[in-house]
C-alpha cells in the first residue's frame, strides 16, 4: 500500500543524519574534525577557551587547579539559577524573579531552622518547596492570568524580595551549622557547591533532552499554538517549567547561604541577570525553542572566569563592569555569528 | 508618473518591446542545494510573465535575487538591457522592481498613507507632511482601484484590502517590474477577479509583471507568456496559451494522468459514523452544525471563506470552545474545549495555517513528527527517544518527505514537504478522523498528487477524512460527499456524482448576498 | 460586561485590602490625630541593608522617647522613589523632614522644595548636594578610614601587603573610607597595598573576591573591608587564617560583624553606631520643630571595635 506513496525523488534519503555539507573553515588541517566541529557547533565554548588562554598567558596564578575549582565554586549559584531560567527561555518566557526567589528561599531555610527549630532535613524541604510556590504563582500569572511573563516575574522579584525582608527583619540570619558541608570541600578538594552544580546541570540536561515537560518547553517555545494543537496542555507545562524554575533558584539560595553559614536579605540581588546573560552567551534565544544545559553551563563559566580573572590581574573597579559588558557582547556576538554562516 | 519608457501597450503579448528585465544563466548555491542552475529569464514592459514550478525549483531564489536578497554566484542580471548588481532592497527600488511577498510587509498598527510611504514620508520643515501624505496615497489607492482610506489602521483590513495596498505601496516607488508571489492564494474568486482588473491595467501602463501562481487556471486567463522552473533550471519559455497537462508535465518532468485521483470504491454506507456532530454551535461563529463522516468517507466541507468551516474544524478539535451540541467519536462523546480529550478520542486537526500553528518551523523534522505521539511515548518520565526517531524515519520514508535529513529544520522544507510533516505527525498517532485545513493550499503540483493518494490510503484502511479546501475543483474531485457551509450553518449536502461548481456556489452563497 | 465589572470589583478590593495590610503594619508610631504632638516623616535609603534597619530603630526610639509622630518610608535605594515620599511629606505638612539620600544630588531639588514649604530638613548618614539641609547628621568616613588603617598597620607589625576590598564603585561611603585609610596607611612605610578590588558591599562577593585575591596575592598579611559584610566575607574565605596570620578590618559594626570581633575572626571593625545616627537625626529634628538652635554639621563619632572593648557594643 505504501509503495504507491513511493514517488522518485532526489535526496528523499532519510533515516541517517545526512552529512552536514562543510563549511569553509581556515584551521582545515590543524584540528581534528570532532574538535573542530565541537568549537564550530557551539560558540560559547569557543568563547570560554580563547577566554581561558588569555588569562593563563596575563596571570600566572590562573591555571591552578585550586584556582579552577575556585571559578567552578563562584559560577555555582548563577549556573543553578541560570539551568531555571534556562526552562522558562527555552519555553520563550522570562523570569526575573530567580535572584529573589532565591534569597527568601535561603531566608526561609535560615528562619524555620535556626528560629523555629525545625529539623534541618524539613527545613531544606521547606525552603524548596518556598521556591516552587514562588515560581508556580509566576506560572499562575503567566498562563492563568495571561500576563506577560515579564511582568508577572518583575512582581515575583519584588514580592519575594519583601517577603524576605519581612521574616528576617532586614538583618542576616544564621544557617544551622549542620548545613555548612554544603559549603565545604568533599573528600578534602572537591568543592560541594561544584557538585551540587555538576548534579544540577544533570538534572536540567535530563529535564531538557529526556523527559516529555523538557520537550514540551521547546515545543512551547518554538510554535505556541502549533504545541497546543498537538495535544500539549500548554497552561499546565507552563506552571511546570516556572515551578521548577522557582525551584531551582531555591537550591541556588542554598547553596549560596551555605557558602556564608548565613542568609542575607539582599543576597543575589541582580543574580537573575547574569543568570540570563549565562543562557544567552550559552546559545539560548530569547525568543525562545533554543537553549541547552551545557550552553547555559559555559556561559556562566564565562562570567565567572572573567570576574576571577579581573580579580588577579587587579583591573580597576571601574573598568571592571565595563569588561565584563563588552565580554558578554561579544560571546553572544560570536553565537550569533556562528549561526549566520 | 509619467516616466515610463513604454507607451502604453496592447494586451496581447508585446512581442516587439525590447527587454525590461533579463537574467543570463544566473546560479546560486546554498549548503547543499543548487537552487538556481543556469537560469534564463526575460521580462517585456507591458507583459505577464507567469513563473511555473513545483515548490523548491527555484522560483523564490529568483524572485528574491531580484529584490537584492539573494545575489547571483555567477551570470548577469541586466535592466533596460545594461548589466546591473541587485545588492540590497534599496539597488532593487531604484531599478524600480517592487515585490509583492505572500507574507506582506505592512505594519499592522499604521495607516493606510503611512504603510504606503514608510520610511518615505513626504516631509515639510523636516516634519511629516501628513496632507501630502494622504492626498498622494489617495490618488495611489486609486489608480489601484480600491475603496480604502489612507487614514484607515491595516489591522482593519481583509487580506485582499492588504495586498492592494502592497501593489499601491509598490507603485509609490514607481516600479517598473511588479513581482507577486502567489497572490491569489488567500484570495476568493470575486477578489481574485478584482486583482486581475488591476493586473491589467497596470500592463497597459506598461508595467512588467512576473506572476506566481500554483494555480494553473490562472495562467491563460492572465498571461502572456510563461516560464517552467524545475530543479533550479529553466525548462521552457512558451506562451501562456498552452495546453495544462502540458504544463503540468513540464513542471514536474512526468505525466499527471489524472488531476484528482479519487478512488471511491465499495464505501462503507452502512457502517456506523466514526466522527457525529450534531447540534453545534457558538454565538457568532456558528450555529447548529450537525454531520457524520463514515469511516472510508471523504466529507468534504465548502464555503466561502469566513463561512465558518475553520471555525467548526477548530471546536470539533476542541481548539476553541462551544456552547451547545456533542461531538461523538465511535458513539462516544468527546470533552469540549480540550485537545488532548480530541485526540484520545482519534481525532487529529491539520490546521490551515501550517507555518503558524502546525508546525515547530525550527525544529527538526523529527521533533516534529513525534510532537503528537510526545506524551504516549512517555514512559516512567521519559520519552523514548530511539523509538520516536524510527516512527519518524519510517513515516518520513513513507510519506516521502523530502530533506536533507531528519534533522533538518523544518523551514528548509519546501510548502509541500512541509505540509506532509505536518500530516504525518496525525498519522503517527493513529488518528481515526483527521480533518484536513486547506491541506493544499501553497503545495506545488507534484506533492498535491501525493497528499491525494494519501488520502486514499488512509480511507481504504478505514479512516475518515473531513476536508475543508476553498479549492471547489480540489473538494469536487476528492470528496464522497461535499456539505456546504454558509454563514455559519451548513446550507446543503451533495453527494459527489451530483456535484458540480454552480451547485456548490448556490449553497455557498445563499443567504450571503446581504454581505 | 457583568464579568468585567467583577473583575474591576476583585482589583478594587485587592488593591484594598493590601493597602490595609501595609497600613498595619506600617511604622507610623501615630496614636490618634494629636494635635500638638510634632509630626516627623523619615526618608531611608534602603531597610534592605541591617545598617539602615538600626538606624531606623534608633530614631524609632529617640521618637517615642519624646513623644513625637515618627513616619518611616523606605525608598528601596531608588532616588525617584525618595523624591516622591518627601513630596508626600511636604503635602502632608510635616513639622520636620529627615532624609537619608539614596544619592546625595537627586535629593536637592525635593530638599531645596521642602525649604521653599518652610519645612526643616535633616540629612542623615549622606550629604544632600545641591540644597542647605538644615542640618547634615553623619559619622566621619574619613576619620574611620584612617582608624581602620591604624589599627590594621599596628596589628599586623606596621609592615607587610594588604588587600582592600572596595564598596559599590562611585558611591560616597565607598570613597572616603578608601581616603580616609589611603591617608592612614601612608604613615607605614613597609606596608603595602598589593590590591583594591571591588566586592559591592555584599557578603558573598567579599566570598569570592577574596577568594581570588588570595590566589594572586599568597602572603597577605591584612585586609580592610570597606564594610562588615564584605568582611565577613573575607573571613569565610581565609578559613582559619582569619584572624590568626591574616587580620581583617571591617567598618560599620552591624550585629555580625560585632560578634565576629568577639570570636577574633575579625581584628577590628569602626563602629558607626547606626542607632546613634537615628537618634541624633530624630533627636536634631524635634530641636528643629520646637524652633532651636540646631548646630549645622551634626557628627557621630564612629569607634574602633575590637576584641577588648566589643562588649559595650553589643
Amino acid at each position: 500500500m505504501a509503495t504507491d506513496l513511493k514517488k522518485t525523488g532526489p535526496g528523499r534519503g532519510h533515516g541517517g543524519e545526512g552529512g552536514r555539507p562543510g563549511r569553509g573553515i581556515p584551521a582545515e588541517g590543524l584540528l581534528p574534525p570532532v574538535v573542530r566541529r565541537m568549537l564550530f557547533e557551539n560558540g560559547a565554548l569557543a568563547a570560554l577557551l580563547v577566554l581561558i588562554v588569555v588569562m593563563a598567558i596575563m596571570s600566572p596564578d590562573f591555571l591552578d587547579t585550586n584556582n579552577l575549582l575556585n571559578v567552578g565554586v563562584q559560577a555555582a549559584v548563577t549556573a543553578i539559577l541560570a539551568f531555571g531560567v534556562t526552562f522558562v527561555i527555552v519555553s520563550a518566557g522570562i523570569d526575573l524573579s530567580v535572584g529573589s526567589v532565591a534569597a527568601l528561599s535561603a531566608m526561609v531555610l535560615a528562619w524555620s531552622a535556626t528560629e523555629q527549630g525545625m529539623p534541618v532535613f524539613f527545613a531544606v524541604l521547606f525552603a524548596l518547596a518556598t521556591g516552587t510556590v514562588c515560581g508556580l504563582v509566576n506560572g499562575m500569572l503567566v498562563s492563568y492570568g495571561r500576563l506577560p511573563s515579564f511582568i508577572a516575574t518583575l512582581a515575583m522579584l519584588s514580592i519575594a524580595r519583601g517577603l524576605c525582608l519581612v521574616i528576617s527583619d532586614g538583618t542576616p540570619a544564621a544557617l544551622p551549622t549542620s548545613l555548612e558541608w554544603l559549603g565545604k570541600d568533599f573528600g578534602d578538594w572537591l568543592p560541594v557547591p561544584v557538585i551540587v552544580m555538576l548534579v544540577m546541570a544533570g538534572i536540567a540536561a535530563l529535564v531538557l533532552n529526556r523527559t516529555f515537560p523538557g520537550r514540551a518547553m521547546y515545543a512551547i517555545g518554538g510554535n505556541e499554538e502549533a504545541a497546543r494543537l498537538s495535544g500539549i496542555r500548554v497552561k499546565r507545562q507552563k506552571l511546570f517549567i516556572y515551578g521548577l524554575s522557582g525551584c531551582f533558584a531555591a537550591v541556588a539560595g542554598i547553596v549560596l547561604a551555605s557558602r556564608l553559614v548565613s542568609a542575607q536579605p539582599q543576597a543575589a540581588a541582580g543574580y537573575e541577570l547574569d543568570a540570563i546573560a549565562a543562557c544567552v552567551i550559552g546559545g539560548a534565544s530569547l525568543a525562545g525553542g533554543k537553549g541547552k544545559a551545557s550552553g547555559t553551563l559555559i556561559g556562566a563559566l564565562i562570567l565567572a572566569v572573567l570576574r576571577n580573572g579581573l580579580n588577579l590581574l587587579s583591573v580597576s573597579a571601574f573598568w571592571q563592569q565595563v569588561v565584563i559588558g563588552a565580554v558578554i557582547a561579544l560571546a553572544a556576538l560570536l553565537d550569533t555569528l556562528r549561526r549566520r554562516t | 508618473m509619467t516616466t515610463f519608457d513604454q507607451p502604453p501597450l496592447p494586451p496581447t503579448a508585446p512581442a516587439s518591446a525590447p527587454a525590461l528585465l533579463r537574467t543570463e544563466a544566473v546560479t546560486k548555491a546554498f549548503p547543499g542545494v543548487k537552487a538556481l542552475d543556469g537560469v534564463d529569464f526575460e521580462l517585456r514592459g507591458g507583459e505577464v510573465h507567469v513563473l511555473l514550478g513545483e515548490n523548491g525549483a527555484g522560483k523564490s531564489t529568483l524572485i528574491k535575487m531580484l529584490a537584492g536578497a539573494h545575489r547571483p554566484d555567477s551570470g548577469r542580471i541586466l535592466v533596460d538591457g545594461r548589466a546591473t548588481r541587485i545588492l540590497d532592497a534599496q539597488d532593487a527600488e531604484k531599478h524600480g522592481i517592487a515585490t509583492i511577498h505572500q507574507e506582506f510587509n505592512l505594519v499592522p498598527d499604521l495607516t493606510v498613507a503611512e504603510n504606503i510611504f514608510l520610511g518615505r514620508q513626504p516631509r515639510k520643515y523636516g516634519l511629516i507632511d501628513r496632507k501630502r501624505m494622504d492626498s498622494d496615497a489617495t490618488a495611489l489607492l486609486a489608480r489601484v482601484g480600491v475603496d480604502v482610506s489612507p487614514n484607515d489602521k491595516l489591522r482593519h483590513l481583509g487580506v485582499a484590502r492588504l495586498q492592494m495596498v502592497e501593489i499601491a505601496k509598490a507603485l509609490s516607488v514607481r516600479a517598473r517590474v511588479l513581482v507577486m508571489d502567489e497572490p491569489t492564494a488567500v484570495l476568493t474568486t470575486g477578489e481574485v477577479d478584482r486583482l486581475f482588473e488591476i493586473v491589467h491595467r497596470l500592463r497597459l501602463e506598461g508595467v512588467g509583471i512576473i506572476f506566481i501562481t500554483h494555480k494553473l487556471e490562472e495562467v491563460a486567463r492572465l498571461g502572456d507568456r510563461v516560464t517552467v522552473l524545475r530543479d533550479g533550471r529553466s525548462i521552457a519559455q512558451i506562451p501562456a496559451a498552452t495546453d495544462r497537462d502540458e504544463l503540468v508535465q513540464l513542471m514536474v518532468g512526468r505525466s499527471i494522468d489524472q488531476q484528482y485521483p479519487r478512488e471511491r470504491g465499495a464505501l462503507h454506507r452502512g457502517t456506523a459514523p466514526l466522527l457525529r456532530v450534531s447540534g453545534l454551535s457558538r454565538a457568532g461563529h456558528f450555529d447548529g452544525v450537525g454531520f457524520e463522516v463514515r469511516a472510508g468517507e471523504v466529507v468534504g466541507l465548502a464555503g466561502l471563506v469566513g463561512a465558518g468551516r475553520t471555525e467548526v474544524a477548530r471546536a470539533l478539535f476542541g481548539a476553541d470552545p462551544y456552547d451547545s451540541g456533542t461531538v461523538e467519536v465511535q458513539g462516544r462523546r468527546v470533552q469540549g474545549n480540550d485537545v488532548p480529550s480530541a485526540m484520545a478520542a482519534g481525532i487529529g486537526l491539520v490546521p490551515e495555517d501550517r507555518k503558524g500553528q502546525g508546525l515547530l518551523l525550527d525544529a527538526s523534522v523529527s521533533e516534529n513528527l513525534g510532537l503528537v505521539t510526545l506524551r504516549a511515548a512517555t514512559r516512567g518520565g521519559f520519552v523514548d527517544l530511539a523509538g520516536q526517531r524510527r516512527a519518524a524515519s519510517s513515516i518520513a520514508a513513507q510519506l516521502g518527505i523530502r530533506a536533507a535529513g531528519l534533522d533538518s529544520r523544518t523551514r528548509t522544507l519546501s510548502g509541500g514537504n512541509q505540509q506532509k510533516v505536518a500530516i504525518g505527525k496525525w498519522l503517527l498517532a493513529q488518528s481515526k478522523v483527521l480533518i484536513l485545513d486547506e491541506p493544499t493550499r501553497g503545495v506545488d503540483v507534484g506533492a498535491k498528487l501525493e497528499i491525494y493518494r494519501l488520502v486514499n490510503e488512509l480511507t481504504a484502511s478505514g479512516h475518515a477524512v473531513l476536508m475543508i479546501s476553498s479549492d471547489l475543483p480540489e473538494v469536487l474531485g476528492m470528496s464522497d460527499r461535499i456539505l456546504v457551509m454558509c454563514q455559519g450553518r451548513i446550507t446543503g449536502e451533495i453527494p459527489a456524482e451530483q456535484a458540480t461548481q454552480d451547485a456548490v456556489m448556490a449553497l455557498a452563497v445563499q443567504g450571503a448576498s446581504s454581505n | 460586561m457583568r464579568i468585567q465589572k467583577r473583575t474591576t470589583l476583585v482589583a478594587a478590593v485587592a488593591a484594598l485590602s493590601a493597602v490595609a495590610a501595609t497600613g498595619c503594619g506600617s511604622d507610623s508610631d501615630s496614636g490618634s490625630g494629636d494635635g500638638d504632638k510634632a509630626k516627623i516623616g523619615m526618608s531611608l535609603s534602603t531597610l534592605n541593608n541591617p545598617f539602615f534597619v538600626e538606624m531606623k530603630k534608633g530614631a524609632e526610639a529617640e521618637a517615642k522617647a519624646h513623644g513625637v509622630d515618627l513616619t518611616v518610608t523606605d525608598a528601596q535605594d531608588d532616588a525617584s522613589a525618595q523624591a516622591n515620599q518627601l513630596q508626600n511629606f511636604t503635602s502632608q505638612s510635616m513639622d520636620v523632614i529627615v532624609i537619608n539620600p539614596v544619592d546625595s544630588k537627586a535629593a536637592g531639588p525635593s530638599v531645596k522644595a521642602a525649604g521653599n514649604a518652610d519645612i526643616p530638613v535633616i540629612a542623615a548618614d549622606r550629604a544632600v548636594e545641591g540644597a542647605e539641609p538644615t542640618a547634615t547628621v553623619s559619622s566621619n568616613n574619613v576619620q574611620g578610614g584612617e582608624m581602620a588603617a591604624k589599627a590594621l598597620a599596628e596589628k599586623i607589625g606596621k609592615k607587610g601587603e594588604v588587600v582592600v576590598l572596595r564598596g559599590i564603585a562611585g558611591t560616597s561611603a565607598s570613597n572616603e573610607r578608601f581616603e580616609g585609610f589611603e591617608k592612614g596607611i601612608k604613615k607605614y612605610k613597609d606596608i603595602k597595598v598589593v590590591a583594591k578590588q571591588p566586592a559591592e558591599f555584599d557578603r558573598a562577593k567579599g566570598l569570592d573576591v577574596m577568594t581570588n585575591l588570595m590566589q594572586s596575592n599568597a602572603g597577605i598579611d591584612g585586609v580592610f573591608a570597606e564594610n562588615d559584610e564584605m568582611a565577613l566575607g573575607a573571613v569565610k574565605a581565609l578559613g582559619s587564617k582569619a584572624g590568626d596570620s591574616v587580620q581583617v578590618v571591617g567598618f560599620d559594626g552591624t550585629p555580625d560583624g560585632l560578634k565576629a570581633v568577639k570570636e577574633g575572626t575579625i581584628t577590628a571593625s569602626i563602629a558607626q553606631q547606626p542607632d546613634e545616627l537615628g537618634k541624633m537625626s530624630v533627636r536634631n529634628a524635634v530641636r528643629a520643630a520646637d524652633g532651636s538652635d540646631v548646630d549645622k554639621e551634626i557628627k557621630v563619632p564612629v569607634k574602633l571595635v575590637n576584641k577588648e572593648n566589643v562588649a559595650d557594643f553589643s
